[in-house]
């Protein structure tokens, strides 16, 4: 765990972070404050037939403008620019996600060409801007993505069949609204998958080779609420205490990941996602312990602290061994949580797997990974996980 | 001899650094296309206006480093750009460009997943250009 005189590091975390129950009904306060007058709310179809989305329209009041209800999972550079085109005509001054992590990185895609013109594409590329974007205040209806306190918003170019990252310190949303009622809707399958995608932001920050003792401390905080905490909300979604402990985790792991990178279970996931469509979330909850066991010999201190905040108990054990028991803790834990278990129990192909070692090579969280990665050595975690 | 840091004759023995690069030339096998670097001007210390290089990157291989203006800079697919302080810690191989851009310190115009795929050979470009002996504006 330790770090030697070489570490230097830039923490960045400047969301204005909002916790507790009823706390959505702030934000017509949260608008005043950031001197917004006009806001439009960017959420999806679905959830803008719910009592959640007209409580926040209704806490809007006069400031509230319209609502652009157009995003889909996997978020796209046409809905942004739509979305822009909606919130131009309307004169919007302040935006307003409820909603994932797709709405929320719609919403940080409409928040740039809204301040600096044109369309998103022309702002592709890595802290391209020099003045901050519109306002922006993040209602998370998952925990999973932290999208509200992270600098980057994931865009589809559907055209072009390509993803596009839009990375930049000015997009971080200003104010996120953790608030547990929004998350109480959310189904089972949906709240373990997204929890694990947090579990893996929060481990994978911790084993990279950027990690820095910040977004440690953030992330044995997050390993330690997700594990006490997601047995409570499987068994009862209507537990608010759980569902706000996971709303943190969530938010915190995203703010460790935010300043560190991702390394293999990431590179991997992304893969088996863009080639099978596997769920983010299942897809890095498979392929976490794997990642582990594989990187063991890295940094088995770290592993041993990630297994002390899931709770073993590694008093007498080697590293190593505390390493193991760490992996064995997310199994037990997801297998707890109902999640598939096996790559082949989500429709990967073994004949997809060498693709897939291929494909996670051209990943940059690769590149983060704590060992040097290629193609064969993606495909023995593969088999592993398949 | 030490070469004024950023000139044409640093950026000439630049590109004789990256061919000469043989980790260089199999971590970029598969790169294609321009990258552009700007200092940002800086005349406190004699840099008057933004100094512009473009760099022709071909499959592991720099076909032409040269000197150009901000508006042909802008035309190339990637273009990286920094003030002279943070560049200048690049190339003492203090501060590693993809780090330099999570921090703010180094703008990216240009496809992030792409340049992501290709960290390895941005790092040897960092250590070609650490071998370019250098003399310092600021200094």
């Amino acid at each position: 765990m330790g770090y030697d005189r070489s570490l230097s590091f830039i923490f960045r975390c400047p969301t204005k972070i909002v916790f507790g129950e009823g706390v959505a009904g702030d934000v017509g306060n949260e608008v005043d404050e950031l001197g917004g007058k006009r806001a439009m709310i960017i959420t999806d179809k679905h959830l803008v037939e719910t009592d959640l989305y007209r409580q926040v329209e209704k806490a809007l009041g006069r400031r509230y403008v319209g609502t652009f209800s157009a995003v889909e999972p996997d978020t796209g550079v046409h809905i942004v620019n739509e979305g822009t085109d909606t919130a131009r005509k309307l004169n919007v001054d302040c935006l307003v996600s409820i909603g994932g992590g797709s709405v929320i990185d719609t919403a940080k895609g409409i928040a740039i060409p809204l301040k600096e013109g044109g369309r998103l594409e022309d702002y592709d590329g890595f802290q391209l801007l020099t003045e901050p974007a519109v306002p922006h205040i993040a209602i998370p209806t998952t925990a999973g993505t932290g999208s509200e306190v992270t600098f980057a918003a994931i865009i589809k170019d559907h055209q072009e069949k390509r993803k596009l990252v839009f990375a930049n310190t000015y997009i971080i949303p200003n104010v996120a609204l953790l608030d547990p009622l929004m998350t109480v809707g959310m189904p089972p399958h949906l709240t373990a998958s997204t929890a694990m995608d947090a579990m893996s932001h929060a481990v994978e920050s911790m084993h990279t080779s950027e990690r820095i003792p910040i977004s440690d401390a953030f992330a044995l905080h997050a390993i330690h609420l997700i594990v006490n905490y997601l047995p409570g909300v499987m068994e009862d979604g209507n537990d608010l205490l759980a569902r706000g402990q996971m709303l943190i985790a969530a938010c915190i792991a995203g703010a460790a990941m935010s300043n560190t990178h991702v390394g293999l279970v990431h590179a991997l996931a992304h893969s088996v996602g863009g080639r099978f469509g596997v769920p983010h979330g299942i897809a890095n909850s498979i392929l976490l312990p794997h990642g582990i066991l594989y990187n063991l010999d890295a940094c088995p201190e770290i592993y041993a602290a990630i297994a002390r905040a899931l709770g073993v108990d590694i008093r007498g054990m080697s590293d190593e061994d505390a390493g193991k028991k760490a992996a064995d803790a997310i199994w037990e834990l997801t297998k707890k949580a109902g999640l598939p278990q096996k790559l082949s129990e989500v429709g990967v192909p073994e004949n997809g797997l060498e693709e897939i070692a291929d494909l996670a090579i051209s990943d940059g969280a690769i590149v983060y990974n704590p060992k040097p990665m290629d193609p064969e050595e993606n495909l023995k975690v593969l088999k592993q996980a398949w | 001899m030490a070469y004024k840091f950023p000139s044409e004759e640093w950026i000439a023995e630049f590109g004789k650094a990256i061919n000469a690069n043989e980790e260089y030339k199999r971590t970029a096998a598969t790169w294609e296309g321009p990258v552009a670097l700007i200092f940002n001007a800086e005349p406190a210390i004699g840099l008057d206006e933004d100094f512009c290089v473009w760099a022709d990157l071909w499959h592991g291989e720099c076909r032409e480093i040269k000197k150009v203006t901000l508006e042909e800079a802008q035309k190339a697919p990637y273009v990286i750009r920094g003030s002279y302080a943070n560049w200048k810690q690049v190339v003492q191989g203090r501060l590693g460009p993809v780090k330099g851009m999570m921090q703010g310190k180094l703008k990216l115009k240009g496809n992030l997943p792409t340049i992501m795929k290709y960290v390895k050979a941005s790092d040897e470009l960092v250590k070609c250009a650490a071998k370019v002996p250098s003399e310092f504006l600021d200094e």
